[in-house]
């Protein structure tokens, strides 16, 4: 490279950002080049939207510096950014419903007393940027809330269009969009480099990763794992570095601290039960989550784990909330089977909760905890259905099974009596667990319950889960860490754009295996569409 | 293979033990943190006191049985209109209708118990129109998804128009004479010298907290009041909870409007008024949160005393009414602050 592109295009050095105890970037680093489409893969929580919401300013970085263009960039805010014309789509679709497309694509450009453009300009940039993008019929002054998924998240590609950008960069901004809008957009970027422009783009889609860009990096765990040119890039080869089994020798882990805390092996913490399942005890049938993803049929029998996985939004969450009665799918239903050979239809998240379908929310604070309540309130809050006399309340045997519960699984708390706020994540989890846990649920639902839970903790959690199981639970575990999933489970769902796309046992899966299938790879099929 | 690229690395430096802390003087803190916490939690039990012997100093003559008996009087009055109030806020809720609910209470007791009314009756009616009352006002705020700060508003304007409307300017009323004497100062309870008025409030207060701390739908009400999402993913019963607290919040209020036809014995719809306001500060000044699920009705009895304690202390030392709300609003923004920080200080232990 020529030292003039040394002082052009964007230089990210050493970057790193934690969140509380979780490190999401550590040491990052990356370089994209004036005219050139530069791709950012990685797992779940490998940091890529965190060095994306620093590079567009809604992130200030705990150390490392960003030049652009020369200048070391001190960003403030998203304005800022969009100053040293960075224009950035955001994974989720920002938009204001109720505004018209042109508004909403001339978002934030108006001044206080005058409008940033006149009406006339608006509609021709407006028109001109849909266009591009292939959606020249799209009447400007639709209303947001009348648009497709998709028309909408091309919306906020244009609003970053019509800004005079020299880096674009797009966080999973195709997820919503068909394969002809994508080429479209892509079409769009490759006339954009070739005017020297630079693009940085992230996507759970490896043939977009391999097709598109010129250059890709990959991270993992906060950090740069490899930079390499996509003609040098092979599918496997990415999927390695991402999931960290390409390189020899690997010896993180062991200090990368956080949630990237247990490596030492997927089998640890040990004996791993042998796959006794009892009867199956939840059938689904031919469920659809989406209105255009495959349907899903399966039986969860008692005693077993059954891990679900994906890449953000592919479907698992809504999986989840249908299982659990939060959320009615688009098709099927779901059947709880009793033991005598009966099946009850599944109904609403009370009517599951009355068949034995216990739900732990992914969300501790927001979903979970009663915050200013105490530690034992949180947890007998669920026994007094059972636990009273005429309303009134047998606090002593709520007492009893609480204080039974707080031994079993060494739940560490200064007094019972105090707030739960002050425990930390994975004593909060337990208390939440033990809450059904009591009820003696037969099938226990957690979204992610190992999530900003330290190392011992989890460790005793993986044996609280498979006690339970060994008692005869079922436990459908989704975690968006595919290790928690290789330690835990007995077979792991893939789901992939609102289907399930692959049923892998896990003793023969390794988690390559379950990369590979969370980005749509379809090698592993096998036993997934029966 | 990436020559100017400026990466190849896997890992940053192995950055440990950064997390590690004195502990030595984490435990100082400890030991202030806990005394700051446990202050500011006392706080409204440490005020109840200092202001009866503020009383006793600046106003001569204070120590005797009639002033106590008045003082207390005035706070039942309070104390009891603040009931429901205190569940309704710690459900995460608040009741505005408790003003015209006294109101329309007052009406109706004055007016039919002068058209002769069986007084059973009369009570029987006033009841079951405050169960119905506060029913709306739950059912409305969860089914329309509103918060019930409107719902309740809304319902105080429908229930001030009745009020209105059945008084239509009468001037003429009656009450019974021991309705009168339960709320005055020389007042009898059977042999006991105190008016019935306090003595009903002492167990209406125990029965409150009792409500709050051992039974299932006072558990409910602290959850529903700290997490209403958490509440429903928990099974527990948002909606009868609310019905339940508010139903209890208008009945109060109910009760505080025959009272106060027994205090002055002609119908007056407007007679509830001050209590907008005054609900609210009793409760907070007592320490339970306008954010729901944080306090109790002990707290609120200690609110009471003190905004009765307060008021008693300024007309005694001779400011006028504009001055007392003054005082109030001042008391209620340094308390409140005060257990704001409570909670914080207490969030790092």
């Amino acid at each position: 490279m020529s030292s003039v592109d040394e002082a052009n295009g964007l230089v990210v050095v050493g970057l790193s950002r934690s969140f509380g105890e979780t490190r999401a970037l550590n040491s990052a680093s990356l370089r994209v080049r004036p005219g050139e489409i530069h791709s950012l893969v990685g797992e779940n929580g490998s940091g890529k939207s965190t060095l994306i919401k620093i590079l567009s300013g809604v992130l200030r970085p705990d150390s490392g510096t960003l030049t652009w263009e020369g200048n070391i960039l001190q960003f403030g805010s998203p304005r800022s950014a969009q100053g040293m014309s960075i224009a950035t789509v955001f994974q989720e679709t920002l938009i204001v419903p109720e505004m018209t497309v042109r508004e909403n694509i001339y978002l934030g450009t108006d001044r206080l007393f005058r409008y940033g453009h006149r009406k006339g300009e608006e509609r021709a940039g407006a028109r001109q940027a849909l266009t591009d993008l292939g959606l020249e019929g799209l009447d400007l002054d639709r209303p947001m809330w009348t648009l497709s998924l998709a028309e909408r998240q091309l919306t906020t590609v244009a609003r970053a269009m019509i800004r005079p950008w020299r880096l674009l960069i797009l966080d999973e901004a195709t997820s919503a969009l068909d394969a002809q809008q994508r080429d479209r957009l892509f079409d769009y970027l490759r006339l954009a480099r070739s005017q020297g422009k630079s693009v940085l783009f992230t996507s759970h889609r490896m043939d977009e990763v391999l097709g598109v860009a010129d250059w890709i990096t990959v991270l993992r765990q906060g950090a740069t794992v490899v930079t390499m040119p996509a003609s040098e890039a092979s599918r496997s080869g990415i999927l390695g570095h991402m999931s960290g089994r390409a390189e020899v020798g690997d010896m993180d882990g062991a200090v990368a601290g956080g949630a990237a805390g247990d490596e030492t092996g997927p089998r640890v913490g040990g004996e791993r039960r042998h796959p006794a399942p009892g009867p199956p005890i939840l059938r689904v049938e031919e469920l659809t989550l989406r209105a255009a993803s495959k349907p899903i049929s399966l039986e969860v029998r008692s005693g077993e784990i059954l891990g679900l996985a994906g890449l953000e939004g592919q479907g698992q969450v809504e999986f989840v909330e249908c299982l659990c009665g939060l959320r009615r799918p688009t098709a099927g239903q779901m059947l709880a089977l009793g033991d005598g050979g009966g099946s009850r239809t599944v109904r609403g998240y009370r009517g599951a909760n009355r068949l034995g379908i216990r739900y732990v929310p992914r969300d501790r604070r927001h979903e979970g905890l009663f915050g200013p309540i105490s530690v034992f309130d949180n947890f007998a809050v669920t026994l007094w259905s059972d636990l009273n006399r005429l309303g009134l309340l047998r606090r002593r045997q709520a007492w009893t099974i609480f204080e039974d519960f707080a031994e079993s699984s060494r739940l560490v708390s200064a007094s019972p009596r105090r707030p739960i706020s002050i425990l930390s994540g994975g004593n909060q989890q337990k208390v939440l667990l033990g809450r059904w846990i009591a009820m003696r649920p037969r099938v226990l639902v957690v979204n992610d319950p190992l999530r900003g839970v330290d190392h011992n903790t989890k460790e005793e959690l993986y044996k609280l889960f498979r006690r339970l199981a060994a008692d005869g639970v079922a436990i459908i575990f989704l975690s968006t860490e595919i290790v928690e999933l290789l330690t835990l489970t007995d077979q792991i769902a893939v789901f992939h754009e609102g289907s399930l796309v692959a049923m892998l046992p896990t003793e023969m899966s390794s988690d390559t295996d379950v990369v590979a299938a969370m980005f749509g790879d379809d090698r592993h099929h096998a036993g997934a569409d029966g | 293979m990436t020559d100017s690229s400026p990466v190849a690395t896997t890992d940053g430096p192995p950055e440990q033990a950064r997390a590690a802390r004195q502990p030595d003087g984490r435990a100082a803190n400890n030991v202030t943190a806990f005394v700051a916490a446990n202050f500011t939690r006392a706080l409204p039990y440490i005020l109840v006191p200092v202001l009866y012997i503020l009383s006793l100093i600046f106003i001569p003559g204070y120590f005797s049985k009639l002033s106590i008996i008045s003082l207390l009087v005035l706070a039942s009055l309070l104390g009891m209109a603040s009931l429901g109030q205190t569940m309704t806020i710690i459900a995460g809720g608040i009741d505005l209708s408790i003003p015209s609910v006294i109101g329309l209470s007052d009406i109706i007791v004055t007016q039919l118990y002068y058209k002769h009314w069986s007084l059973p009756l009369i009570f029987l009616a006033i009841a079951g129109l405050a169960i119905v009352i506060g029913t709306i006002s739950a059912v409305s705020s969860v089914v329309l998804h509103v918060h019930s700060l409107i719902t309740s508003f809304g319902m105080s304007l429908v229930v001030s128009g009745v009020a209105l409307e059945m008084s239509n300017g009468a001037v003429n009323g009656a009450v019974p004479g021991w309705l009168t004497s339960s709320v005055s100062a020389i007042g009898h309870t059977g042999p006991i010298p105190i008016p019935a008025i306090i003595i009903v409030w002492a167990v209406a207060s125990v029965l409150a907290v009792a409500f709050l701390n051992l039974t299932r739908v006072g558990r409910e009400t602290y959850a529903l009041g700290a997490n209403s999402v958490a509440a429903r993913l928990a099974i527990v019963r948002s909606t009868w909870t609310l019905v339940v607290v508010f139903s209890i919040s208008a009945l109060c209020a109910a009760m505080v409007g025959v009272f106060f036809a027994g205090y002055s014995g002609i119908p007056d719809p407007t007679v509830g008024e001050p209590y907008f306001f005054l609900t609210i500060t009793a409760v907070l000044i007592g320490g339970t949160s306008l954010l729901g699920g944080r306090g109790g009705y002990q707290r609120t009895v200690m609110g009471a005393l003190i905004v009765a304690e307060l008021t008693t202390l300024l007309v005694g030392v001779g400011f006028n009414a504009s001055f007392q709300e003054l005082a109030l609003g001042i008391l209620v923004i340094a308390l409140t602050s005060t257990y704001g920080r409570e909670l914080k200080v207490a969030a790092k232990i």
